[in-house]
């Protein structure tokens, strides 16, 4: 396969995911609004609903709407009780209750990063079709008799999308800052729109349940939706039950409020797709702390994270679902710098609040996965942030490789501990441990195999933490970082404010360290003879031609 | 007339026609394969054709087009005639030296690419269904609550006429609030669906019937398995089974979507039994195990609610598992 084949393909691929994404915007797009009018409230439809409730809401939402149903302990977000008639994401004024079309999109698109998926059948191919999200809309209204009271009619206290606003420009965007400061909104959201802002942490909402303020820098878990539209319609109508609070009254000027959405859009992530991390490499000395200037030079690659849902005991509400990674590397040496949003500061470790999973660690148990209410404690100064980075003890062969979750028995497992609470006092942070499954915890290597060293910094709700080893040691269960290998490496992340210690804790699969190797010295041979033999094959057939023609 | 246009077509010349008929050839196999088989398979994207096979197929154009060029001397003269013209000189000294240059530089250009290490991920071929290792005594096991016992339906009329009908703890809690909160209803009425409505009116008329009664107690079976499979596999495979659960992003080998053609309705029961029972872990070499995110699932959940949870993943999914082959 030549380079043409390969560029050829990788545009095909683009392509391909281009044409997938236009399909799947355009789904979205189909989900939004209904495309027929609204059936009428019919004790027929309203039966077929309940039979749709019981079938695909009841689990999470309980069989009498009240948010109890069997899986709802285990969720955080809390699935919503509808017996309250509060709903969060309206295009009604503050504290209103939702129209049915607001319903209507919720249940079609579902609220993103939480459980509440979508049900559009355009979306999903055992989805609900209209007349079915009609129907289960109708029964859900029935559990709040708020809807009921003419009193109450939301039809008459909409808010209506501006028309003929400023399309997102650099424009619109650096007076969206201006009001982003003027109305206060890093007070909760912080500087960076990282949910840094507030000090407080175990404040609750109109449910009783924690309250975690948006990181409006990750679209993927903007629960009413990450277009400008969404964002400028949540300002506008408040998110009712939390202290979101509408600023209808705060920025009076439609106008203001539209530009402040176009700036919290230009906040917005774009997750890097590649799964291969290719240090940089330098002539001069490795970074050692995160602020050094030379990481901006270092290509990023983003790791998206999942619970720990593998094992008992499961864990299925991180609160970090990615951190980025760069490497540096010189002739001897190479650094890591991991870095994740966190908004708060978890220094502190302690043993005797650990939790036992040994009662949901077994055949039958009720379930499996960390109640994470009741189970375990989820407040400051409890336990460590913390984060590894995971490498096979042995270099793979082939594509054969340790599980991603700390290997077994016979494909052991190399961790680079990264803790806050040894960072703080002064210590070495980083331990390096060797796992071998993960039925039995990592254990730490023995003083004279800590070569990995480790400084890190938490400022405006991120945590930067750098990670330095040379490339080449002695020590044979440590991985070595060879030029011209794929090296898998995975992460485990710890936020410790969320309660999360041991197996509870966010993962990732394998990627891999690339360290380039410089090009074979052959190759260039190999292109040069074939230049020349080209070249002389061609001239020596024009020698030849011009004298056969003069002959 | 007619013969007049006849002689004044231009020929075109053999040369031309035969690199003509070369680049068609390239054309088809690069985009005219592809462009067809989104026709072919309906998908939104096409299929490329891999480099080696467009290796072969360009191979065997040229040894086409050689035998056709050298059929006759003439065919040959007529083929080389351009070509000597131009090295000649004929068609210009400049464009001459640009073709004679560019050439070996184009040549060096692919040699470079072809020697060059190849620096893309290692390719992790994965087979889905691995076979290797599946037990054969798991072949023809069937779903033991998908045909309850004639004893278990009588049980099942008895409890139900007793209203002493048990749950499984993890719903239990959920009924009995339903129960306080309808004090009035039959104690089944919480279950909306037709089967049980047929039975619970059965049961009122004292006319109960063993297949309306063995359909209720599938619907009870499948109400308990939905709410397992909420509350164990959710995360994942996500609450309409499309392999969308709220943890589906951070795994590379994405959980599988059950609702796609080719997925739990090309495998028998047994076999999803068996994946579910051993998960990842239990997968051979060619299934890529250690990327595969599936829990070994005997080590938490019990064999009954293992099917209860394959029971309602086929109901949610609208798919039916294959039949066993008889041996």
């Amino acid at each position: 396969m030549n380079v043409r084949t390969r560029l050829k393909r990788r545009a095909l691929g683009i392509v391909a995911a281009a044409g997938l994404g236009l399909a799947f915007a355009a789904g979205a797009l189909a989900a939004d609004r209904p495309s027929k009018a609204k059936p009428p409230e019919t004790p027929q439809l309203l039966e077929k609903g309940s039979v749709v409730y019981f079938q695909r809401c009841s689990f999470c939402h309980g069989l009498l709407g009240d948010g109890e149903g069997p899986a709802a302990a285990f969720l955080d977000p809390r699935p919503r009780d509808f017996t309250l008639g509060t709903y969060k994401f309206r295009t009604t004024q503050s504290g209103k209750l939702p129209t049915d079309e607001d319903l209507f999109r919720t249940v079609s698109r579902g609220l993103p990063g939480t459980a509440m998926q979508a049900f559009d059948n355009e979306l999903i191919k055992n989805g609900l079709s209209e007349e079915e999200r009609w129907a289960v809309i109708a029964y859900i209204k029935t559990f709040a008799r708020e809807f009921n009271d003419p009193q109450f009619d939301p039809y008459k206290q909409t808010v209506a999308l501006p028309q003929n606003l400023p399309a997102m420009s650099e424009a619109t965007i650096a007076k969206g800052k201006e009001v982003f400061e003027h109305a206060k909104c890093w007070e909760c959201h912080g500087k960076q729109g990282r949910g840094d802002g507030q000090k407080a942490f175990d404040r609750t909402d109109d449910w009783g349940f924690p309250i975690r303020i948006r990181n409006v820098t990750h679209p993927w878990k903007i629960k009413g939706g990450d277009t400008v539209e969404d964002i400028y319609m949540r300002f506008s109508t408040g998110i009712n039950g939390t202290p979101m609070p509408s600023f209808v009254e705060g920025v009076k000027s439609a106008e203001d409020r539209w530009a402040l959405a176009t700036y919290i859009k230009s906040l917005q992530h774009k997750l890097t797709e590649h799964q291969v991390l290719r240090p940089l490499r330098i002539e001069g000395e490795v970074p050692l702390i995160p602020e050094d200037p030379a990481w901006a030079k270092a290509p990023p690659m983003d790791v998206r994270l999942a619970g720990q849902v593998v094992v008992p005991p499961r864990w299925q509400n991180p609160s970090v679902d990615f951190a980025t990674v760069r490497a540096v590397a010189n002739d001897k040496e190479i650094s890591f710098l991991v870095h994740w949003d966190d908004p708060f500061k978890d220094v502190v470790h302690k043993d005797d609040q650990e939790f036992n999973p040994k009662d949901i660690a077994k055949v039958g148990a009720y379930n499996s996965y960390v109640d994470p209410y009741k189970m375990v404690p989820r407040k400051l100064e409890t336990f460590r942030d913390a984060v590894a980075l995971q490498f096979p003890v042995k270099r793979p062969e082939g594509t054969k490789k340790p599980h991603f979750l700390r290997g077994d028995a016979s494909n052991p497992v190399h961790l680079w501990v990264w803790k806050a609470d040894l960072e703080e006092q002064g210590k070495r942070s980083v331990e390096e441990a060797i796992a071998r499954g993960w039925k039995q915890p990592a254990k730490a290597q023995a003083e004279t195999q800590q070569q990995v060293s480790g400084k890190a910094l938490w400022k405006e709700g991120r945590w930067s933490v750098v990670m330095k080893r040379p490339l080449i040691t002695e020590d044979r269960s440590d991985i070595q970082f060879v030029p011209g290998v794929f090296i898998p490496m995975s992460l485990n992340l710890w936020d410790g404010s969320n309660g999360e210690h041991g197996l509870a804790m966010a993962i990732s699969t394998w990627h891999y360290v690339f360290l380039e190797a410089p090009t074979p010295v052959r190759v260039y041979g190999y292109s040069a003879f074939a230049v020349l033999a080209t070249g002389l094959v061609g001239f020596g057939l024009m020698k030849k031609v011009q004298k056969e023609s003069k002959t | 007339m007619s013969a007049g246009r006849d002689m004044a077509k231009p020929r075109v010349n053999r040369f031309w026609s035969t690199v003509g008929a070369f680049v068609v050839i390239y054309a088809l196999v690069k985009w005219g394969i592809p462009a067809a088989s989104r026709e072919v398979t309906g998908l939104p994207f096409p299929l490329p054709v891999p480099g080696a096979l467009v290796f072969i197929y360009m191979t065997l154009a040229v040894v086409a087009l050689a035998i056709l060029v050298t059929f006759s001397d003439e065919y040959l003269n007529e083929f080389v005639g351009p070509v000597k013209k131009f090295l000649r000189g004929d068609y210009g000294r400049v464009p001459r030296m640009v073709v004679l240059v560019a050439m070996p530089l184009l040549v060096g250009w692919q040699v470079y690419a072809v020697t060059v290490p190849d620096v893309a991920v290692p390719a992790s071929l994965r087979i889905q269904h691995p076979s290797s290792n599946f037990p054969k005594s798991f072949e023809t096991l069937k779903n033991p609550l998908a045909s309850p016992s004639d004893a278990d339906v009588q049980a099942f009329i008895e409890q139900a006429k007793a209203n002493t009908v048990a749950f499984i703890p993890q719903v239990a809690a959920d009924v009995k609030r339903w129960r306080e909160a309808n004090a009035g209803k039959h104690a089944l009425d919480f279950i909306p669906t037709s089967p049980m409505k047929k039975f619970v009116a059965a049961l009122k008329s004292d006319s109960v019937d063993q297949s309306t009664a063995k359909a209720a107690l599938l619907e009870k079976t499948l109400f308990e398995g939905r709410a397992l499979y909420a509350m164990n596999c959710r995360a994942c495979h996500g609450d309409s089974t499309a392999g969308d659960g709220p943890m589906a992003d951070g795994f590379k080998l994405r959980p599988i979507n059950f609702t796609d053609n080719g997925t739990i309705e090309t495998i028998v029961e047994g076999y999803t039994f068996w994946r579910v029972t051993n998960g990842g872990p239990g997968l051979p070499t060619e299934a890529t195990p250690w990327d595969s995110a599936m829990p070994e699932w005997k080590l938490s959940l019990t064999e009954e609610e293992r099917w209860k949870i394959i029971f309602a993943e086929y109901d949610l999914a609208q798919k039916t598992p294959r039949i066993p082959e008889s041996h």
